[in-house]
């Protein structure tokens, strides 16, 4: 793990900021918010820590199987996986991430489109 | 100040606070009071859905405790919108104007709720991890325990080095097959890694039965030591043990294989120093006249013969056959006097 974001933020301190505030984004969104109303706290809790941990390269349980598991049933269209990137990249940048590793993560999650982006979807 | 601008501060008070309270009379459940900061949460309780469903949640066990201690805590999970909210409620009793009130006092805990299951999640990431780390340095530490014995692995990860070590009493087995090159040209690799895995991994059962440390396998060569890293009295017996064993079960191996094997073991006793050789590749060697001899004499044997010299022979006669052989010329160690091993007749062929 040494080198990564993930330490040079000061590892759990700074990802747990970031994904409270990924969490109440996401939650307050009206365009991508829906997909979470029958979701429950602590699952969304649970697959965001991990999402934001692997991206940043922490100490993370999230393999590309799983990512496209959780994902496949829902029919997430391109727009909506930008708006989720957008957010989540706004979340980093509140939390004094450079703008640079911002850019980082989102072209890391940019290499995850084809796992979550439903196939059919427009 | 007059007492009525004092009662007008503190209701002011109550409803600008972030704690939610809310008064209801005990004998009907109809509210009195409520604040700014409980209908936000939880909306207007004279017609809120969500207060009915949480009253009708709690009454049973909030009535038995606030009978019998006049308090109660309890927790409700409402969903305004899509985050789910986890609000604390501490109900007390209070007589007001000779009336019997319940005090509600709500407190907004989602945000501990969320932080306790991040930290859940977590720390079950970090667990994996490092029982993951676990797996993974007892998988490093078998592959250092093939390259150097125990005793020089604890040194090495106790210091960072390994210092050369100087043992004076040593015996050493050096065994190579017969035509070993040829039987790999005409093969296939996959075969001859197999057949060597196979023979070596019986040798080095043997090896640990008597002590002795297989130090590395050059190709189709193999070199054992005994007396070191750990000293052994009887080093000699127990080379020379494995040897005689070393070529019984290549006998017996023989006779139901389709390779046939054959090998020349060569012994030799003295002085051998220990070390980690490389500081990137490091591997355990040693080196010495012991292993000079045991190399130099293992090419100078018959096929399934076993050559020692003459000096070892206190140490063996009594457990082996040994048969004298002469004085002969042996490159880099001049004239030495040499002995055939084998294994005594009371041994089982």
């Amino acid at each position: 793990m040494a080198g990564t974001t993930f330490e040079k933020y000061g590892g759990f301190a700074t990802v747990s900021k970031v994904v409270m505030s990924f969490y109440e984004r996401v939650l307050d969104d009206d365009e991508v918010g829906p997909y979470f109303d029958d979701i429950d706290m602590p699952r969304l809790m649970d697959h965001q820590t991990k999402l934001v941990a692997s991206l940043m390269g922490g100490p993370s349980a999230m393999s590309d199987e799983r990512l496209a598991a959780v994902h496949r049933h829902l029919t997430i269209t391109d727009r909506e996986f930008d708006v989720i990137a957008t957010l989540l990249g706004e979340a980093m940048t509140e939390h004094g991430m450079e703008p640079a590793d911002v850019d980082g993560m989102v072209r890391t999650i940019e290499a995850k489109r084809g796992l979550i982006v439903h196939r059919d979807a427009a | 100040m007059s007492v009525a601008a004092l009662a007008s501060i503190n209701e002011h008070l109550l409803k600008s606070i972030g704690v939610g309270i809310a008064i209801l009379r005990y004998s009907d459940l109809q509210f009195y009071f409520h604040n700014a900061a409980f209908a936000d949460w939880f909306g207007d309780p004279r017609d809120s859905a969500v207060v009915a469903q949480s009253i009708a949640d709690l009454r049973e066990a909030a009535g038995d405790a606030l009978l019998e201690t006049g308090r109660f805590s309890g927790e409700v999970s409402i969903k305004p919108k899509r985050r789910t909210l986890v609000i604390s409620i501490s109900l007390s009793l209070a007589d007001i104007d000779g009336e019997r009130m319940i005090v509600a006092e709500c407190q907004n805990i989602t945000r501990m709720r969320e932080l306790e299951q991040m930290i859940e999640s977590y720390s079950s990431m970090v667990e994996r991890n490092t029982r993951a780390l676990e797996r993974e340095k007892e998988r490093v530490e078998k592959l250092l325990l093939n390259l150097m014995p125990r005793s020089v692995y604890e040194e090495y990860k106790t210091f960072g080095v390994v210092t050369p070590q100087l043992y004076r009493h040593v015996s050493v087995l050096m065994l190579d097959f017969v035509g070993f090159t040829n039987f790999a040209e005409e093969n296939d690799p996959t075969v001859t890694l197999g057949e060597l895995n196979d023979i070596f991994t019986a040798f080095d059962r043997i090896s640990e039965q008597f002590g002795v440390e297989r130090i590395k396998t050059i190709g189709d060569a193999y070199l054992a030591v005994s007396g070191m890293p750990e000293p052994l009295p009887d080093h000699a017996t127990a080379v020379a043990n494995c040897a005689v064993r070393f070529l019984r079960y290549l006998e017996r191996r023989n006779q139901s294989h389709t390779y046939k094997w054959q090998a020349r073991v060569g012994l030799g006793s003295g002085a051998a120093v220990g070390s980690v050789v490389g500081v990137q590749k490091y591997v355990y060697d040693v080196f010495g006249p012991a292993v000079n001899m045991a190399a130099r004499l293992q090419v100078f044997a018959h096929p399934m013969k076993i050559v020692a010299p003459t000096s070892m022979k206190f140490d063996l006669i009594d457990g082996f056959q040994l048969d004298d052989i002469g004085v002969y010329k042996i490159k880099g160690l001049g004239d030495v006097d040499l002995m055939n091993v084998e294994s005594n007749l009371q041994l089982i062929r």
